[in-house]
């Protein structure tokens, strides 16, 4: 029988997966219920290729505008286009966007709200204007001006949309690093002679997981949304890859006639975006217990 | 004919992991003019008996039993009616006199609101707040009163909220844990307080504390609280100077002045009482029938007291 | 108070400075582009493709070779003057364009921020005052959508039903009141949304408060202690987040905006980004920066104001 020898590294994210509350999860019948319909979005997503019914850009102008029906269920857009299709291969898309940006803010903003946090002094002090300037102001000018300057694209509508999205996971960083940069066992490791990087990727950054997660989680919701608008105002994605707010925005012009065409991917957005609160919301009931029954002595 | 009069009280509160019973079958009488104290640790339930006479519980408690007050039992009261109550017949001078002063709200405004209500048309309220304040013996009326609390130091903000309490002339005035968590100048401090107010008024007090000394100086009669039961009562005199029961001992020669002897042990958990007498587990006179039987409240030796070996 | 207002004004100048700072470079990322764009929307016919000589030409006439910092402090040296540059496309100047649709965004963002006030705020004391009934568990679900819709979406919605199944809003367009009830209502959902929920939970953590207590112990009625003791602490912290939404509501406008036809600076900013019309873009970032930061500032001023154990912080 071969020994199985884990590295220290292995045993310390062993350890840390090990002690996730399973049971909690599965008690909490919200994030269950999120759990199991995002996993069936999720699969329909990557699966999209291999179910849609028909090419989500194959124009067939003959059947342009076919509200549903057996053949076409969800109908077909002004290009003849089945809108299933185009929903599926949407999702893919989101889900693409979203997870890309939600990675690339997240490790842009730890780095950076981690250091501020931790080193202090004008590189705190920079860093915490930055973040309070990305915070405070309108996202969505930003990502329009970047958008606008680099040109449509997936990859460029990845980078604005990180650009602008870091902020809240430096400032989240930041704010654990603070508080937990002075407890003892930070101390006794640098007493012990802990390299810096050791410290805060060995004590700092898995203590500050749980929030940061839930951050994450109603992040992608909140991502998606914004490309949505972006495609929705025809920036950001190439009229060839389908995405839910760019057929948004060319149903609206067939309002009338076609009124499916806005329903459909609108419902998607929203009930995406509502898996994903609700999630983030049942994974910060569960990972900080300190919710209280209220029981008002008033009314 | 008692002032208030408490029937087999009892109060639960309904939790996630169950009822927690945190008073058990209490029943005692307050005479008018009389200061009543009831003793016992973080937990014994006498907080919750303060409240429930003044219904200020959450929404999710279960109460039964009775408490009389004029002869009119609380419990069944409406809200309508507990509103006339409280403030002008019974009141509250609250626990942390700093988390019970609303911080947006004017010193005077928190008094004077009370007197916007009544008929009395003589009165302003603004002026009624500003000598309620100076009979308190609180420094610079007029400016305090315009001041927020936050400006306050605590002894000020003490009074202050007494005042409150006081303003409308209630009969039974219920004070809870007034010396919580204070250094002992202010303890003295407050001691002498509280001695001042009850001087001389026909006022009754219901005292709540787990300071002895408190009680000792202020208290007519008392009751000692374990686990939501009475354990002792009588004159505070008697029971603080020659206590009967053995948890009264274990308290009293715990204070430092009687050489700080600790009771061992901790009070049982609320969800999950012991068999027979709650005390057993921590009792060095411990038989066997503590074991097994819950002893009643009777006069044993001479005095009302919850225990078998007496 | 003077010493905080002056550090202030530097923060906001200095946050204004560095967003149309970034604007700028981004703008300018293209290199040669703008002359290029110069030419195509000024002086070229439709389908000339300019020459390296007028592309030379425009660069020198333009100062466009300059170092960028240098063409940045130019452009903000005529800023303070209030000359903001001529629009590529609309031949006009910025500063007139935007001055003219000014208003109308802030009667949009003034008209929205009023829904979510006077909606979101009772029905959050209600829902709190009713925490776990009927009302509470239906409102939360009509605000769990609110917050999770896209509002553009929403507006297509509105249209479809308001204006062309039911007839009884315009579909788009500026004029008299019936123009802006369709574009405030969409753009108030996700604030309206928001602000139920802070005020809900503001009420709910106010209400176990021991001041909460002691009132109803001094026998106070029990409106009166919901309005004069609870609601002034609960809504505190929304009065901030409000404020952050005012700011975030000229950006949400953009879209609303493009939707409706609104002649506001938000469409103008969309459609000149997509024109590449650079001087009008800078004008725009410019131009909602500045009313955000003065937002912000009125904001905090208002917060010390009401909450008394804050001093000039």
């Amino acid at each position: 029988m071969k020994m199985i020898n884990p590295s220290r590294w292995q045993l310390l994210w062993f350890g840390r997966i090990c002690r996730i509350p399973y049971q909690k999860v599965l008690e909490n019948k919200i994030v269950s219920i999120c759990l199991i319909l995002l996993g069936i979005v999720l699969l329909l997503a990557i699966l999209a290729p291999m179910i849609a019914p028909y090419d989500p850009n194959a124009i067939d102008l003959k059947n342009s505008l076919h509200p549903p029906s057996t053949a076409y269920p969800l109908g077909t857009d002004h290009l003849g286009r089945d809108v299933l299709s185009r929903l599926l291969y949407g999702a893919t898309t989101s889900f693409v966007i979203a997870i890309s940006v939600v990675g690339l803010s997240l490790v842009l903003g730890l780095l950076l709200g981690g250091a501020a946090g931790y080193y202090g002094g004008w590189l705190d002090e920079t860093i915490s204007r930055l973040m309070d300037l990305f915070l405070s102001f309108p996202g969505i000018i930003f990502a329009l001006a970047i958008v606008g300057a680099l040109g449509s694209g997936v990859l460029n509508l990845i980078i604005a949309l990180s650009l602008v999205n870091w902020a809240s996971y430096a400032r989240l960083m930041r704010g654990q690093v603070l508080s937990t940069k002075n407890n003892d066992y930070i101390s006794s490791a640098r007493v012990i002679g802990a390299s810096d990087r050791r410290i805060l990727c060995r004590h700092i950054l898995p203590n500050s997981l749980a929030p940061v997660v839930v951050l994450a989680t109603m992040d992608i919701g909140h991502v998606i949304l914004a490309a949505a608008a972006l495609s929705f105002l025809g920036l950001g994605i190439p009229p060839s890859i389908p995405e839910w707010g760019s057929m948004l925005n060319a149903g609206k012009e067939f309002m009338r006639t076609a009124p499916y065409l806005t329903i459909f991917p609108g419902i998607a957005i929203t009930f995406t975006v509502i898996l994903f609160s609700l999630l983030g919301d049942g994974f910060r009931d569960i990972l900080d217990p300190n919710k209280e029954e209220t029981g008002l002595a008033i009314a | 004919m008692p002032l208030l009069e408490v029937e087999k009280l009892e109060v639960c509160f309904s939790t996630k992991l169950g009822g927690v019973k945190a008073v058990n079958g209490v029943s005692f009488g307050i005479e008018e003019g009389e200061t009543f104290g009831l003793i016992g640790e973080s937990g014994s339930g006498k907080s919750v008996i303060g409240m429930s006479i003044l219904r200020l519980l959450p929404k999710n408690t279960h109460m039964s039993g009775s408490i009389l007050f004029q002869e009119s039992d609380l419990l069944k009261m409406s809200d309508r009616e507990l509103q006339d109550i409280r403030g002008k017949k019974i009141s509250l001078i609250p626990q942390n006199p700093t988390a019970s002063l609303n911080p947006l709200l004017k010193n005077g405004e928190q008094i004077s609101e009370i007197f916007e209500r009544q008929e009395n048309g003589n009165v302003k309220p603004w002026k009624a707040a500003i000598d309620m304040m100076e009979s308190l013996l609180i420094k610079n009326p007029e400016l305090s009163a315009k001041s927020y609390p936050h400006q306050l130091s605590g002894g000020m903000k003490q009074r202050l909220v007494a005042g409150i309490a006081l303003s409308l002339r209630p009969k039974l005035v219920v004070a809870d844990e007034p010396t919580k968590g204070l250094d002992s100048v202010s303890r003295e401090r407050t001691i002498d307080f509280f001695k001042h107010l009850n001087e001389g008024s026909e006022r009754s007090m219901l005292l709540i504390t787990h300071d002895l000394d408190l009680a000792y100086n202020i208290c007519d009669r008392i009751a000692v609280l374990y686990a939501g039961e009475i354990l002792e009562m009588g004159t505070a005199k008697e029971i603080l100077d020659s206590p009967k029961h053995p948890y009264t001992r274990g308290l009293v020669h715990s204070l430092p002045k009687n050489g700080l002897v600790p009771l061992e042990g901790s009070s049982p958990s609320l969800l999950n009482l012991p068999e027979g007498c709650f005390f057993h587990e921590r009792c060095s006179y411990q038989g066997f029938e503590c074991v097994k039987v819950h002893p009643d409240l009777k006069v044993r030796g001479g005095r009302l007291a919850r225990c078998l070996r007496l | 108070m003077l010493r905080y207002l002056l550090k202030r004004s530097a923060f906001m100048v200095v946050t204004v400075l560095a967003v149309c700072a970034m604007t700028f470079g981004l703008m300018n990322i293209i290199p040669g582009g703008t002359a290029e764009l110069i030419l195509k929307h000024t002086f070229l016919e439709l389908e000339e493709i300019p020459t390296d000589e007028q592309i030379a030409e425009i660069s020198s006439r333009y100062n466009l070779h300059d170092p960028l910092y240098i063409q940045f402090s130019r452009w903000m040296g005529n800023a303070l003057h209030g000359d903001l540059g001529t629009s590529y496309i609309l031949k006009r100047p910025v500063t007139y364009l935007i001055l003219l649709r000014l208003p109308a965004t802030m009667m949009l963002a003034l008209a929205a921020m009023s829904i979510a006030v006077l909606i979101g705020v009772p029905l959050g004391v209600l829902c709190a005052l009713k925490e776990n009934k009927l009302a509470d568990y239906i409102l939360r679900i009509a605000t769990l959508i609110g917050v999770s819709m896209p509002g553009f979406w929403l507006a297509l919605l509105l249209i479809l039903v308001f204006s062309v199944t039911l007839k009884l809003f315009p579909v788009a367009g500026y004029g008299n009141i019936s123009y802006l009830v369709l574009p405030a209502v969409a753009l108030s959902a996700h604030t309206t949304a928001i602000t139920l929920r802070m005020v809900r939970t503001g009420m709910l953590e106010v209400m176990n408060q021991p001041y909460i207590v002691f009132a109803m112990s001094k026998g106070l009625p029990t409106r009166y202690i919901v309005t004069k003791h609870a609601m002034r602490n609960a809504l505190l912290p929304v009065i901030t987040v409000l404020g952050l939404h005012l700011g975030h509501m000229l950006g949400g406008a953009v879209v609303i905006e493009t939707i409706f036809a609104w002649p506001g600076v938000g469409s103008l900013l969309v459609n000149s980004i997509m024109a590449r019309d650079v001087p009008v873009v800078q004008g725009c970032v410019l131009t909602i920066v500045g009313v955000f930061v003065i937002i912000n500032l009125l904001v905090d001023l208002l917060y010390t104001y009401i909450d008394p154990r804050i001093k000039y912080v």
